[in-house]
């Protein structure tokens, strides 16, 4: 069934629409790239050799192993959060969903900050490790520390879709092998697990992604991967080619990264039918509770309880000294209006290219994925020079202007929102397009009335994350908000590195407070299938 | 379909319309690059618009990061004015020709170390590269120049800032001028030993780390000290300024100082913020804040702070600190600090 579905091409190869316009997108969304190609190539021989010498190996090292680090940490924590809350019906389940998204709340350089303040020898979890170890507490400043924080600040996405994966699948297929004599573990592994693949493989790539491309924690942290070194050297010493070079080694290795998560995603592929039942979790005994929450409970105590206590004691201490002012909520409509608009404009950007790869599969719209797929592997900082370095030479009367920052963003997120559409556009059966474009209704007409409402869940989930991305960026807006603009992420950035914290603090708690309607609203749908 | 989009299109035009709307209404306000920090900066401001009457835009960031903005900016830059806590940016702006000369007559308040040789830059306020020292031990009593600091006893007892904090290199900077290049790199490599690749992200925790006793001597600017003793009367540190001997090179300083961007739109506008800053009440503000010296001759430090003058200063014109920076920066990676 599924080879018949592979080989029909039922869209023809001549110029579409969704071809143009996926197009369209994938032309800005590349001007990053050729930036960063038309510096490097001022980079001479000598520059390139000294490169390969000195910094590159360190710097793999250091990319690399924190990337598997983190993906390690994040699959035991999202997989095991994922499944217990799929798979068993327990008192406080909608809870402990909810909870297992709020780290997505926090950004990266928050969660760095908080913990090594509370690791501090006076700090809370310093005194306790002192009380329970009677050494002195962790740094943090180190590859186990980042790994610590990006992992916290990371494992929702793979919880968020494997989750999505796990309650979307069919019981009959694991009541089938059930029958056929497997145990339960052989119908996990022979299953479970391959339908779950895309989900993991695309959770895991978000992030590490996320680390490859992060920049806060690790300067935070001053752990030199890729990013914070190419933006160290474009900051400390105005050497762009020598970052561009960099740029240029770490696109490439992301790349490669991406085609291989594609290549596991794309070897099998599954449809279902609408009709079969929907996985029914069993309930759990009291022994089984009790376990769930001491597991869930201690995920969720240091994602997010401990930094979301310590915001709260440090935002009350600024509200008593009267530090919330009329500036600061200037700031929470800075970031709102800037993470709306460019949520928005990146759904609309992302659902042509993605479509069009779901529903051709053929050179053109495979690299138009993997061109479009490059704002998410370049550091944010690179993005904003490019995008910049673009604007000032092409249309410099647009420079300055809130419209540069929101292109960068949507630049810089595009890939997430293509994934989310896309894995959305893949699971919907091609035969119930099939059947409107028979029954007479034009391709507009069958997107209108068929897919899009069909993909609406992967549409939302698209925009909550892109809302939720943007609202924590900061190496892009540090770089490209128009003068005097400042959002929460800019103020917690600057009050951080000056160690105001009662400034940083309430500044923070409000990106969370911000996200909690957003949640709120991509566990909605979740709700309507239980 | 093509409708939904287009309504969509049209309500994020219009956002953005408002928002950039928002932007252009700047348009008679000086603006200022500040990679100062806020609360020292926003007094002035706030102290130049009340006299004035001219509104102020400050957009923060970090030195070199707004130094690096105004540079890909070029002349569609809307700053007028660009202030950095280091010396060596301000110097790395002219010598990328963003800056344009303060009137001569102005500038010569500020005396000649201070500033650039054509003016495109004056110092505001200086600090001083110091030693705190734990008062409660006496095995650091040995140490009398910074060049002491890499002497083997003090292994796992030095605390120091990573190697790329600005203040850092432009001390390393002033040493490798007084001492030469062979020195400083025994020095640097003595010290990266003692510390045992273990430093500090911030100054204020090796100012703390070496009032808990975890440390016993650090190297800092001096305002975090006192800083410290503000919130912490009774720490166990003391102030201590090396290289004061007949033979000492004295200590190091750096500048905060600021410079007019050389497509400022407003120039008129930013000579008068130049003229208040300088001004004698300017100085005061710019530099007490901080419990920086004031870099203009007669106006007083905060009499908490050694006072300039009864200690010997390193004699290098803060233009070096610019000129030479992408040498110390080489010097201290070829060494691999951490």
């Amino acid at each position: 069934m599924e080879n018949i579905y592979r080989r029909f091409n039922y869209y023809s190869l001549k110029p579409s629409l969704r071809g143009s316009l996926a197009l369209l997108v994938v032309l800005v969304a590349i001007i990053p790239l050729l930036y960063v190609f038309l510096s490097s190539m001022q980079l001479d021989l000598q520059g390139w050799k000294d490169l390969w010498t000195g910094r590159l190996p360190g710097l793999l090292w250091n990319t690399l192993s924190l990337s598997i680090l983190v993906a390690i940490g994040s699959a035991i924590l999202g997989i095991s959060a994922a499944w217990w809350v799929t798979r068993r019906e327990f008192a406080g389940r909608r809870l402990a969903i909810w909870l297992m998204v709020m780290p997505l709340t926090i950004p990266t350089y928050v969660f760095a900050n908080i913990y090594s303040n509370l690791l501090e020898e006076n700090g809370w979890l310093g005194r306790a490790w002192h009380l329970v170890f009677a050494t002195p507490p962790p740094e943090l400043f180190n590859l186990f520390g980042v790994a610590f924080v990006l992992t916290l600040a990371g494992f929702s996405y793979v919880f968020l879709l494997v989750q999505d994966a796990l309650s979307r699948s069919q019981q009959n297929l694991e009541e089938a092998a059930r029958i056929q004599g497997a145990t339960p573990f052989q119908v996990f592994y022979r299953v479970n697990l391959p339908l779950l693949r895309p989900a993991i493989a695309a959770g895991l790539a978000v992030v590490v992604l996320h680390v490859l491309s992060d920049f806060g924690a690790v300067s935070m942290l001053r752990f030199q991967t890729f990013t914070l070194s190419i933006y160290l050297q474009m900051n400390g010493r105005f050497d762009f080619q020598a970052a561009a070079g960099l740029s240029l080694v770490l696109v490439s290795l992301s790349l490669t990264f991406l085609i291989l998560e594609r290549f596991f995603r794309n070897r099998q592929r599954y449809y279902g039918t609408s009709q079969a039942s929907r996985y029914k979790p069993r309930k759990a005994t009291a022994f089984e509770t009790s376990m769930i929450w001491f597991w869930l409970g201690l995920i969720m105590l240091f994602a997010f309880i401990l930094p979301f206590a310590w915001m709260l004691a440090w935002s009350w201490d600024a509200w008593m000294d009267d530090l919330i002012d009329e500036e600061f909520w200037g700031y929470v409509r800075n970031s709102m209006g800037v993470s709306f608009a460019a949520a928005t404009l990146t759904v609309i950007a992302a659902l042509p290219v993605a479509l069009y790869h779901a529903r051709q599969r053929h050179f053109v719209s495979q690299s138009f994925l993997h061109a479009s797929s490059v704002g998410f592997v370049l550091p944010g900082p690179v993005i904003a020079l490019g995008i910049l370095a673009f604007v000032l030479a092409n249309m410099p009367m647009l420079y300055g202007g809130i419209i540069v920052l929101i292109v960068a963003m949507v630049v810089r997120f595009l890939p997430l929102a293509i994934n989310a559409q896309e894995s959305a556009a893949q699971q919907l059966t091609p035969s119930i397009e099939l059947a409107a474009r028979s029954l007479g209704a034009s391709a507009i007409e069958t997107l209108r009335k068929v897919t899009l409402p069909m993909i609406r869940g992967g549409m939302i989930s698209a925009w909550v994350l892109v809302f939720i991305d943007t609202l924590k960026e900061l190496p892009a807006t540090l770089i490209l908000r128009p003068t005097g603009f400042d959002t929460l992420p800019v103020r917690i950035w600057i009050e951080a590195s000056e160690e105001m914290l009662e400034l940083a603090a309430p500044a923070a708690l409000m990106l969370v407070i911000g996200t909690l309607p957003i949640i709120w609203f991509l566990m909605k749908p979740e709700k309507s299938t239980s | 379909m093509n409708k939904c989009l287009r309504l969509q299109f049209l309500s994020i035009l219009s956002l953005v319309l408002l928002f950039s709307g928002i932007n252009s209404a700047f348009a008679e306000e000086l603006v200022i690059y500040s990679g100062r920090s806020d609360r020292f900066v926003k007094p002035v401001v706030k102290a130049f618009t009340e006299k004035t009457g001219i509104k102020a835009i400050v957009h923060s960031g970090s030195s070199t990061a707004l130094l690096n903005k105004l540079k890909l900016e070029g002349a569609r830059t809307s700053a007028d004015i660009y202030i950095s806590n280091d010396a060596g940016n301000l110097e790395k702006g002219n010598e990328l020709n963003l800056f344009q000369a303060v009137n001569s007559q102005l500038a010569g308040n500020i005396p000649a170390n201070y500033r650039a040789p054509n003016n495109h830059w004056v110092g505001l306020s200086a600090r001083a590269r110091v030693l705190v020292v734990n008062s409660k031990q006496t095995e650091t009593d040995f140490v009398q120049s910074v060049f002491d600091l890499a002497d083997p006893r003090l292994k796992g007892k030095l605390a120091i800032t990573h190697s790329s904090n600005e203040s850092y290199i432009a001390g390393v900077t002033v040493y490798m001028q007084k001492a030469g290049e062979e020195k400083t790199k025994t020095w640097l490599k003595g010290m990266k030993k003692n510390v045992d690749s273990s430093v500090f992200n911030k100054h204020s925790k090796i100012v703390k780390a070496v009032a808990s006793g975890k440390k016993s001597i650090g190297l800092v600017n001096h305002y975090y000290i006192y800083r410290h003793l503000d919130k912490h009367p009774d720490a166990a540190i003391k102030v201590f300024l090396p290289d004061q001997g007949k033979e000492g090179m004295g200590v190091a300083w750096n500048v905060a100082g600021a410079a007019v961007s050389r497509y400022s739109k407003h120039k008129v506008l930013a000579d008068k913020f130049m003229a208040f800053v300088i001004s004698e009440e300017g100085q005061k503000l710019f530099a007490k804040v901080n419990r920086e010296y004031p870099t203009r001759i007669g106006v007083d430090a905060a009499s908490s702070i050694p006072a300039a003058g009864s200690y010997k200063v390193a004699d290098v014109p803060m233009v070096e600190l610019g000129r030479k920076r992408n040498a110390t920066i080489d010097l201290i990676e070829s060494i691999g600090m951490p």
